[in-house]
């Protein structure tokens, strides 16, 4: 399978008054052409640094990537120039935010931005880019798209203004599209619709996607492949059914058991049972971090742990782990 | 975080204070030059000589040795005369600065709580912004004597409803935060909410803004004394001199471009330092240094 | 207390004037349209629900930080509706709130124990050295260190801070506290753990939670029993373990299957993705508030508004298509 996406040893760091934060440190993965790779971890992991890193949004008077290779269908984006970087933004790899509301430029019509994008990438005339428009409204089933072509961000709701986004994204038919936690702000039942919208839409154009989000549920739901971040590293990757049934790293495994679920057995003996806490909080990426990041909080923890970081290894084919004690934590859950 | 020792506490004040000041000049600019003027001003009688001493014989004598400043057409030592002019824009500056921040605190708080009062007292305040100083200066006076403390009155009024415009658009905008909330459901009373949540708050642009003001109530008396409507001509202010000089502006330029100067660079002084300090205070823009 | 609920709330409607000018004529919005609930001592009521269904609105109201357009809000039994800020003032020691932003609910220039000591100050409760020692321990109850009384809001984390805003809740000894997505903005390793907290302080103080989520996962963790409310009113009442094992409002049934489920064997097919948009309180469709977006719409949905009505025991729905005694399965889409 061919990779269209491949990073190696990517290290994004910030310089700030109070120090350099490590935001990525050494984070490689892989994204085979029309996969859906997942990246999870909470906020500070270091998952959106990464997908801006991908791209080379990271405003240059803050932070810069400071290491490592990003090669996209073999070609090295690190050290392309501005302009051609310009080439491949909106056009071969297309990206997705949080917050479609300042996503969108509120001056604009929804038109005139999903056209601006075509004519900025594609040889085509203003009126063809307009009418390529109108059918990416209609490919992320907004209704009356004719109407809504001229309409505002402002006029439009939450979850239509994330279709824009999508149709803006995809209107030059990318090979990767990353979407940075593009349902956490919408209504569940809005999620819903997005979610599904995107994996259609993927079936249908055969894009990779990167979906990056904090929540498992979506993770378990759309992606094919997962990658777990803790502190700036990568602590785990495996396929999704794997990841949940046999997650192997102490954080991602405190993590499924921490998150309530609707579907599971919440009481027992009609009390409430208690969640699986994680205790103590991320640690603080402006020091460097000696040993395993995930030492404080793990029950697991041995001296080796606190000492050395644990390397990335496969125990199973397509599950690579950083942890020393993963012997122990699988007989544990056995 | 690490434990930091005992001793080094002090060093690390010093390099924090030092990087400040590296990185904001204007406060320190400002800060040195008004320093040095409020010092100027406070030993006026001891640095220079009898601001009021007539000496015809002497008088449009250019700066020298004897005279720095040269002298004016009555033949008065026109440095000394400038150091005492300086005693009166910055008695102004600052007492203006002082009592409309207080009036205009206790304005802008009360109608950035009270949506009742706002809708009324708003609407005093917009009226008395517009009329201009100078104009009602001049009335004031046409009522009562001419003096210090009715130029500073004067000055006050407008000046009062822009400091507490600025008070009280910072209590709106924190009157719909969730603390806010949170004190009322905890039982805290407006009174004790204005105090101890929302004032401190507008502390900081309650400094810039004074600061602004100061610097505009300097400019106002000047204009004011220059027509005849300031501080009376007995006592010297940088208005009055600079009047005084018109007359023989081509032939003893010193008279006005002196004083002129002084003012402008204590001005500027006032407005560097305010410059800075809302550079420094306001959080949106420090966080983007 | 010797009354039965320590929260009761009936009819309650919340009604903002939007947009009026001096020539405009302002409109309605009906943010709550006729709510009723109790919650009884050591009980959890949820109340879930998307965004403008009126579930914050209700929150504000109960504490009369708003005040109800009309209805009753019963307080320990005394009738606290009338009440004015002055009258109100005494009783707002039994009723406190945890907020969803643990940023922008704690003062960024008091320090934490000054923060979580205001309470005790404003009702003379204690002051000084006894309030300080109060404070300690109500930190050490809440999980956080009692050295930290001291610091500002900003040295702590996310996590922490809403321990302090629960602490500052706790301190008065309430009856009630209105928990507004206590949970919703931490991370999910640290929700654990203040959801775990929550629920003992409510074991071991016997406290009412009026707990408001749009997590139903969240929800099903805390409540007991669970309201979910759409545009206004709630459309499904009932005790935990039946609504998720037998929703029966179309509503209920949308948004269970919506959420995702971190299990990838359960991968649906999902069985309902609702379609549209959630409409705007400010022009609420005729009828049937869900008509527009229910798989089961029948023509009368369209002008008919259902009451809700308890249809079996202890389970009260707002639907015309679930009558009293009726059959609990899962309805068919009507053509």
């Amino acid at each position: 399978m061919n990779n269209v996406l491949e990073i190696r040893d990517l290290a994004t760091h910030f310089f700030t008054r109070d120090g350099v934060v490590r935001a990525v440190d050494g984070v490689s993965f892989d994204l085979a052409s029309g996969e859906t790779l997942g990246i999870v971890g909470e906020s500070g992991c270091g998952k959106s640094v990464t997908a801006l890193s991908i791209l080379r949004l990271i405003s240059p008077e803050t932070g810069r990537i400071v290491s490592g290779s990003i090669r996209f269908d073999g070609r090295e984006l690190t050290t392309l120039s501005d302009e051609e970087m310009r080439s491949i933004r909106g056009h071969q790899i297309s990206m997705i935010f949080q917050e479609p509301m300042t996503s969108l430029n509120p001056v604009l019509t929804v038109g005139t931005q999903i056209a601006e994008n075509i004519v900025r990438h594609r040889n085509l005339s203003w009126s063809a880019a307009l009418d390529r428009a109108h059918e990416m409204l209609d490919l992320v089933k907004i209704s009356d798209s004719r109407r809504r072509l001229d309409e505002y961000p402002h006029q439009l709701s939450g979850g239509m203004r994330q279709r824009v986004m999508i149709a803006i994204a995809l209107s030059c038919n990318p090979r990767v599209l990353i979407a940075d936690e593009p349902t956490t702000a919408l209504d569940v039942t809005i999620q819903a619709q997005i979610l599904g919208l995107m994996l259609e839409l993927k079936e249908k154009l055969g894009t990779a996607i990167i979906m990056i989000t904090h929540d498992l549920g979506v993770i378990a739901e759309t992606t094919q492949r997962v990658v777990v971040m803790y502190a700036g590293h990568k602590v785990e990757e495996a396929p999704v059914e794997e990841l949940f049934a046999r997650a192997m790293h102490p954080y991602t495994r405190g993590l499924l058991r921490a998150i309530p679920r609707t579907d599971a057995d919440a009481e027992l003996a009609g009390r409430r049972r208690r969640l699986q806490e994680i205790p103590g909080i991320v640690p603080a990426l402006t020091r460097p971090i000696t040993g395993c990041p995930f030492a404080p909080r793990c029950a697991f923890v041995a001296a080796r742990c606190r000492a050395e970081r644990p390397p990335l290894e496969e125990p199973e084919a397509g599950h690579t782990v950083a942890c020393w004690e993963m012997r122990r934590v699988l007989e544990a859950a056995a | 975080m690490t434990a930091i020792a005992d001793d080094a506490v002090p060093a690390l004040r010093l390099a924090r204070f030092g990087e400040a000041i590296r990185r904001n000049p204007t406060i320190l600019i400002g800060a040195v030059l008004l320093a040095g003027l409020v010092t100027i001003a406070v030993f006026a009688p001891w640095i220079s000589g009898d601001p009021f001493r007539l000496s015809p014989v002497n008088r449009l004598r250019p700066p020298s040795e004897r005279w720095w400043f040269g002298t004016d057409r009555f033949g008065r030592d026109v440095f000394a005369l400038t150091i005492h002019g300086a005693r009166v824009s910055l008695i102004v500056g600052l007492s203006v600065a002082l009592i409309s921040s207080a009036i205009g605190l206790a304005i802008g708080l009360v109608c950035g709580y009270f949506r009742w009062v706002d809708a009324v007292v708003m609407r005093v305040m917009d009226g008395l912004m517009a009329i201009p100083s100078i104009l009602l200066a001049i009335a004031l006076i046409t009522l009562t004597r001419p003096g210090l403390g009715i130029v500073i009155v004067a000055i006050i009024i407008p000046e009062v409803p822009r400091v507490s415009r600025v008070v009280r658009s910072v209590a709106l905008s924190i009157r719909s935060q969730p603390y806010i909330e949170s004190a009322v459901a905890g039982g805290t009373r407006s009174g004790k909410l204005l105090v101890r949540h929302i004032l401190p708050n507008t502390v900081a642009p309650l400094i810039v803004q004074g600061t602004y003001v100061c610097a505009s109530a300097m400019l106002i008396e000047a204009g004011l004394s220059f027509l005849g409507a300031g501080v009376p001509p007995e006592i010297p202010s940088w208005g009055n001199i600079i009047a005084q000089g018109r007359t023989f502006f081509q032939i003893a330029p010193w008279s006005i471009l002196i004083p002129g100067a002084f003012l402008a660079i204590t001005v500027l002084a006032v407005n560097m330092l305010g410059d800075g300090l809302r550079d420094r205070l306001d959080p949106r823009l420090a966080r983007r240094m | 207390m010797s009354e039965r609920f320590s929260l009761e709330v009936t009819d309650l409607v919340k009604h903002f004037s939007v947009g009026g000018g001096l020539l405009r004529r302002p409109r309605m919005v009906r943010a709550v349209d006729g709510v009723s609930f109790a919650i009884g001592r050591g009980e959890t009521l949820g109340l879930v629900g998307e965004s403008g269904c009126g579930k914050s609105t209700v929150s504000r109201v109960v504490l009369k930080l708003l005040e109800p357009t009309s209805g009753r809000i019963l307080l320990g039994g005394v009738d606290v509706t009338p009440f004015r800020p002055g009258a109100m003032w005494p009783h707002r020691r039994r009723i406190q709130i945890v907020f969803q932003d643990p940023y922008s609910s704690l003062n960024p220039r008091l320090s934490a124990g000054a923060i979580v000591g205001e309470p005790l100050e404003n009702f003379g409760i204690a002051a000084g050295k006894e309030k300080d020692e109060r404070v300690a321990r109500l930190f050490e109850r809440v999980g956080l260190h009692a050295e930290d009384t001291r610091k500002y809001p900003h040295e702590f984390s996310g996590g922490q801070r809403q321990r302090l805003g629960i602490a500052k809740a706790l301190s008065v000894n309430p009856d009630v506290i209105v928990a507004d997505e206590p949970v919703s903005a931490l991370d999910v390793s640290v929700r654990a753990q203040v959801l775990n907290l929550l629920i003992d302080l409510q074991d071991e103080y016997r406290l009412s939670y009026l707990f408001i989520s749009h997590d139903l996962a969240v929800m099903r963790h805390v409540s007991h029993r669970i309201a979910v409310m759409y545009l206004g009113r709630i459309v499904e009442f009932t005790d935990k373990r039946t609504l998720f094992s037998q929703p029966l409002h179309p509503y209920t049934e949308a948004l269970l299957s919506a959420a995702p489920v971190p299990d990838p064997a359960k991968k649906k097919s999902r069985r309902v993705v609702l379609q549209g948009e959630v409409p705007s309180a400010l022009q609420p469709p005729s009828g049937c508030h869900f008509h527009p977006r229910c798989p089961y719409a029948l023509p009368a949905c369209r002008s008919t508004d259902p009451p809700l009505i308890e249809v079996a025991p202890g389970h009260h729905v707002a639907c015309l298509r679930r009558p009293p005694g009726g059959d609990p399965a899962p309805l068919t889409p009507s053509q």
